[in-house]
């Protein structure tokens, strides 16, 4: 178990990510410039930014599933090698495995790591309560809704005590209300348990309720245009939301996303810093 | 004008006023289907007992029914009808379940591992648009008339379509499941089995349903051609002997059992792969 200290959990030193060109002699995509970045243990991070920015390739070189073609990505001062139980990802679309219930698509990971059953197992059945599905542990993926089948994919990440948690838009496919329920779950949790997390969000009123700061990203190539700090004490009630402090805050990421995206419809003009 | 009002609206008004979704027919469907199957029945009898239709060219129904009876009880060629049943039935099992089993591993494998693809590639594209029937007279010619040729022909057909469904099946689990599988710490082995696996078995099932389809079919071709037993063998042979009634019976008799090996594989699928389709 880390101690709490200042020392970054994840940091991105000059990453730049390309990909290269479909056809011979096209361009190659350059998704992330040069992202300067460093992430606190424990903190509640949000990245926001416009479409095609480069959050979700971001997530994806923590999660490991990628790598930098340049600059360093290091996770407690070391290079990531590849995706590993650590660094829980939840996804936008619940990547559940129908053939399985609730409970085993729960436990997948840990029991395939070799952990003692009742172990596992009493902690399957904490969680599955905590997100509010128990009863629910024999039932399909395909029988439950989509905010179930999210809060079991919650589940299936904390199940591991994972370090970091990589959430990509994960209340993006769910109703007004859900999402609200979900985002005060998500708060409760890491109280809890006080994994890292990584928030991608389209959602500003999401991000700064839920998060300690907000990246905003710039259009692509994709580079840190600004941190915000929210400085609200946790825990975070609804009704925080409509103070001045919070609107102020939602107003100020909100007009740096709308510089960006001036300069995407107008290309022509100069680009901003 | 009047009339032809009235008579419109007594067809009409009871046709709404009856709660039933205006997209079904007045009929019930199986219904339907019933008296359509009946009506075919009766113009077949007709047809038939009336002489406008030769005995020769299309039996009675009346007639196929005595024919049936007597091959029950007698058998055909000195072996029971049962006898005909089983032989064509244990080489096509006897392929397929071999056959299958092979073509399902081999394409889970070639789905999964690029290596193992590019090995089986080649030689795979090139088999795989020869019609199985096409290796009947090398079968007669280096397996004779035996067993045993019939049961590798099947083999092979089964194999090539086991194989080439399994591989898309593997080669097509998608990605966020697979990313989903190194988050949570598998192995490789067990990525295979818990995941790969089970996402291929939908196309598995499809490719075990045509190879099960082609194998019978295969081997009633390879039947009509060298055997001594068999359903092929007995249509060919009372084809031969005028015996018309006999083949009637014994393209029923298939068309009946292709039907059920069909749909005990769909009825194992929908067992096994409760998610399909959800």
């Amino acid at each position: 178990m880390l101690q709490e200290t200042q020392k970054a959990k994840i940091v991105f030193d000059n990453v730049r990510k390309a990909y290269p060109a479909v056809r011979s002699g096209g361009n190659q995509v350059v998704a992330i410039g040069e992202l300067q970045l460093a992430i606190n243990e424990s903190e509640i991070f949000s990245i926001v930014g416009p479409t095609g920015c480069g959050k979700s390739t971001a997530l994806n070189l923590i999660a490991g599933f990628e790598f930098p073609t340049g600059g360093d990505l290091a996770l407690d001062g070391a290079p990531v090698i590849g995706p590993g139980p650590d660094r829980a990802v939840v996804f936008q679309h619940p990547a559940l495995y129908p053939w399985f219930n609730v409970l085993n698509n729960v436990t997948l990971g840990v029991k395939s790591r070799g952990v003692p059953k009742d172990e596992y197992m009493a902690r399957a059945h904490t969680l599955l309560r905590a997100v509010g599905l128990a009863g629910f542990e024999k039932s399909y993926p395909y029988q439950l809704s989509g905010g179930m089948q999210q809060r079991v994919q919650i589940a299936r990440a904390l199940i591991s005590n994972p370090r970091v948690l990589l959430m990509d838009e994960p209340f993006g496919a769910l109703d007004y209300q859900t999402r609200i329920i979900m985002q005060q779950l998500l708060l409760e949790l890491w109280d809890e348990f006080r994994p890292t997390i990584f928030f991608i969000t389209h959602d500003v009123a999401e991000a700064v309720f839920i998060s300690d700061r907000v990246g905003v990203m710039t259009r692509r190539p994709g580079r840190l245009k600004r941190l915000v700090d929210v400085p609200m004490p946790k825990p975070r009630t609804l009704d925080m939301l409509r103070q001045a402090d919070f609107t102020e805050l939602e107003h100020q990421v909100l007009g740096l996303i709308q510089e960006e995206l001036l300069h995407l419809q107008k290309p022509n003009m100069a680009p901003g810093t | 004008m009047k009339l032809l009002s009235l008579i419109l609206a007594s067809v009409i008004v009871p046709a709404a006023a009856t709660t039933r979704r205006h997209s079904q027919p007045a009929i019930p469907t199986p219904v339907i289907s019933t008296i359509s199957i009946g009506v075919l029945v009766l113009v077949w009898f007709v047809v038939t007992n009336s002489g406008v239709v030769s005995a020769d060219y299309l039996p009675s129904p009346q007639a196929l029914i005595s024919r049936f009876w007597t091959l029950l009880r007698e058998g055909y060629q000195g072996e029971s009808l049962f006898g005909q049943i089983s032989a064509s039935l244990s080489r096509t099992l006897g392929g397929f379940v071999i056959g299958g089993a092979l073509g399902v591993a081999v394409g889970l494998a070639a789905g999964y591992s690029r290596t193992v693809a590019a090995v089986i590639s080649p030689v795979m594209s090139f088999i795989r648009p020869i019609p199985p029937i096409a290796f009947i007279p090398m079968v007669v010619l280096y397996f004779g008339l035996g067993e045993t040729g019939k049961i590798v022909l099947i083999t092979v057909t089964a194999f090539n379509y086991a194989v080439v469904n399994a591989q898309a099946g593997a080669a097509g689990t998608p990605m966020a499941y697979r990313r989903a599988a190194a988050t949570l710490g598998l192995s490789k082995w067990q990525e295979f089995w818990k995941v790969i696996f089970p996402a291929a078995l939908p196309s598995i099932f499809t490719g075990l349903r045509v190879a099960l389809a082609l194998s019978w079919a295969v081997v009633v071709a390879a039947e009509l051609v060298g055997a001594q037993s068999g359903l092929g063998f007995m249509i060919n042979n009372a084809a031969l002997l005028f015996d018309i009634p006999t083949v009637f019976i014994g393209i029923a008799l298939i068309g009946l059992i292709g039907l059920i090996l069909n749909t005990i594989i769909e009825v194992a699928e929908s067992r096994i792969v409760h998610w399909r389709g959800r």
